[in-house]
């Protein structure tokens, strides 16, 4: 219903797509809605309305281990191993003056990830990017990079953890909360190339940031009969690399409001809306500040996930509400995302 | 990192304790939180790489093209903008100067004959924080005579920057067609910019600072990339009206007052350090 060919969506450039993603959203969304609204109540109601956001790795700056603040979540499947594809696309000033010409870029990510029990209450979350990515100059060359990205790994501890409802009335509550803390590592796999650090456009134009970086990161969410709000944030001290390049610090924070459908030929219909916002700090090199590097960029979100016994996939478009990236010579157009998952 | 991670999974089993997550989380900040300041001992010399970036009041300047109102009024279209650039000297951290040879050190910039780029060679380590440096050539330099030109008169003849060795170099040769609110019939100006013999010295020098320290090692060797703002020459300091005069050339009042705008037009948007071989 609302998986898109991802070849068709590459290159999106024009605004015309863009809307017909847009509404193709929306329209999955209300659909999932309306399909579900005779079989709420039937025994497949399910109270564990979570949409969790265990981890959720943006990265445009300093290109994205993961890519996109997709948000790393899956509902209900605690735990699972999956694939993956995000697209961003950008546009950059290539030049120093009002009147420079802009490049698009387009960032793709192809990644494995997974959330694996160690016990109850904790696990371990991976993510191994592969990036392709491209830009068009103005001269009608276009630059590609490829490769492995930056693996980043995670473990993730449960401090609040819900109570499951049990078949009586009175082993069930109306409301839930989750509570996760985390920690974790991103590590230079990606190869980082500095002369791509050395023009006025994009210097987040890579698929590495050729540095140990360490991740912080912090997931909330209330459950209320099968609505949930999620909050999560993370913060990511990236660190110098061998070339002397160091990005700047990241912080991330996002919220989500989803509601859970059950339906019989689908096991769960779970569409969500939310704003993600990303803060990054100015990067340096050879330890002196690298000027228009710094920034800022909050998203509207919307997206479905859908789950099929073992199997659950889902969709997510993201568009900027406000942004200053790079004193306004980076602006982020979209990103869309979309996901397979198996639940271990 | 994920032993500490094991660790901490271990310790967290038996103690129940969420502690040690913060104390994981501590150890991780800390680990990240190493030397940032890399002013490691510099040494050895490097060249320094120059960038004249043209531009008319924010915008590029695409030569015949580009057509923009000034505060004068006046409607300008560019055909011709180039300039002799020269005695550069570097300033360091610590007030140290460094002066380029100044037989090496005069060089045209012409946006027509795509010379964008300078390029200072030998230059010893260090930290700079600002350029000083002149637009023309001073008198010590013509007094020298023909000969004591070098390659300089050639290059400055092939790139109309000389009326004749007499009357010496053009400083800035500036050229284009306006329009005014009362005169709408394009009108042809030529902003001819120099010193004229030795009677009347327009040479004028002048220090720009860097937005960052460009660091040059045996291994480094930085790119300082200038922006040059042409509508600076009429609309600056001083305002240079063409409807008043279309041609200024040998002008005891107008050329200085050019001269003086003109040291105005640069400033460093921002400085590339690295290895730049590539550039």
């Amino acid at each position: 219903m609302n998986i898109l060919p991802i070849l068709a969506l590459q290159n999106i450039k024009n605004i015309e797509m863009k809307k017909f993603i847009y509404i193709q959203l929306i329209f999955a969304f209300s659909l999932s809605t309306f399909a579900s609204e005779e079989n709420t109540n039937s025994l497949y109601f399910d109270s564990n309305p979570f949409y969790k956001y265990t981890y959720e790795d943006c990265d445009f700056c300093g290109c994205g281990s993961s890519g996109g603040g997709m948000g790393y979540g899956t509902v209900g499947n605690e735990n699972f191993i999956g694939l993956r594809y995000i697209y961003q696309s950008y546009k950059s000033r290539d030049g120093i003056f009002n009147n420079s010409p802009w490049v698009d870029e387009n960032f793709n990510t192809l990644q494995l990830w997974g959330k694996i029990p160690v016990t109850k209450k904790l696990s371990l979350t991976a993510i191994v990017p592969y990036h392709f990515h491209n830009r068009e100059f103005i001269n009608n060359t276009t630059q590609r990079i490829d490769g492995l990205g930056d693996i980043s790994i995670l473990a993730f501890y449960s401090v609040i953890t819900p109570v499951p409802d049990g078949l009586f009335e009175n082993q069930q509550s109306k409301y839930k909360h989750s509570l996760e803390l985390g920690g974790g590592i991103k590590i230079p796999t990606g190869d980082y190339n500095r002369s791509n650090n050395a023009g006025s456009v994009n210097p987040s134009f890579q698929v590495g940031t050729g540095s140990y970086d360490y991740v912080a990161a912090l997931n909330y969410s209330v459950g209320y009969k099968n609505w949930g709000l999620g909050f999560m944030t993370n913060y990511t001290f990236k660190t110098e690399n061998k070339d002397e390049y160091h990005f700047g610090d990241q912080f991330t924070y996002g919220v989500n409001l989803s509601k859970v459908y059950n339906t019989v030929k689908i096991d769960k219909i779970i569409p969500f809306i939310g704003l993600a916002g990303e803060v990054f700090n100015e990067n340096e090199s050879y330890g002196l500040p690298v000027a228009d590097t710094q920034g800022s960029v909050i998203f509207t979100r919307i997206g479905t996930e859908l789950s099929l016994g073992k199997l659950s996939t889902g969709v997510n478009f993201m568009l900027p509400l406000t942004q200053n990236l790079n004193s306004g010579n980076v602006e982020a157009n979209y990103r869309l995302g979309l996901h397979l998952n198996y639940t271990l | 990192m994920i032993e500490y991670l094991l660790i901490l999974y271990n310790k967290m089993k038996s103690l129940k304790n969420i502690q040690y997550l913060f104390l994981a989380l501590s150890i991780l900040t800390i680990s990240c939180s190493t030397d940032d300041d890399s002013s490691e001992n510099l040494s050895g010399e490097n060249n320094l790489t120059m960038e004249f970036d043209n531009s008319v009041n924010g915008d590029d300047l695409i030569l015949n093209t580009t057509a923009y109102t000034n505060s004068n009024g006046e409607r300008i279209t560019i055909n011709r903008f180039n300039y002799i650039v020269s005695n550069f000297v570097l300033i360091d951290s610590e007030g140290n100067e460094f002066t380029y040879p100044k037989d090496e050190s005069y060089f045209v910039i012409s946006e027509e004959a795509g010379l964008n780029e300078v390029q200072l060679t030998n230059i010893p380590a260090g930290e700079y924080v600002a350029l000083r440096f002149g637009v023309g050539v001073d008198q010590e330099k013509y007094l020298q005579g023909a000969e004591g030109q070098g390659d300089f008169l050639q290059t400055a003849e092939s790139t109309n920057m000389l009326w004749s060795w007499l009357t010496g170099y053009k400083f800035l040769n500036f050229e284009g067609s306006f329009t005014t609110a009362a005169n709408i019939e394009a009108q042809d100006f030529k902003i001819h910019m120099g010193s004229h013999g030795s009677s009347l010295d327009n040479y004028k020098e002048f220090t720009v600072d860097l937005p960052t320290k460009a660091l040059v090692s045996s291994n480094l060797s930085p790119i300082v990339h200038f922006k040059v703002d042409a509508n600076q020459i009429l609309d600056g300091q001083n305002k240079i009206l063409l409807s008043e005069k279309s041609v200024v050339m040998i002008d005891e009042v107008k050329s200085p007052q050019i001269a003086t705008n003109a040291a105005a037009m640069f400033s460093v948007d921002h400085i590339h350090n690295g290895e730049n071989h590539d550039h």
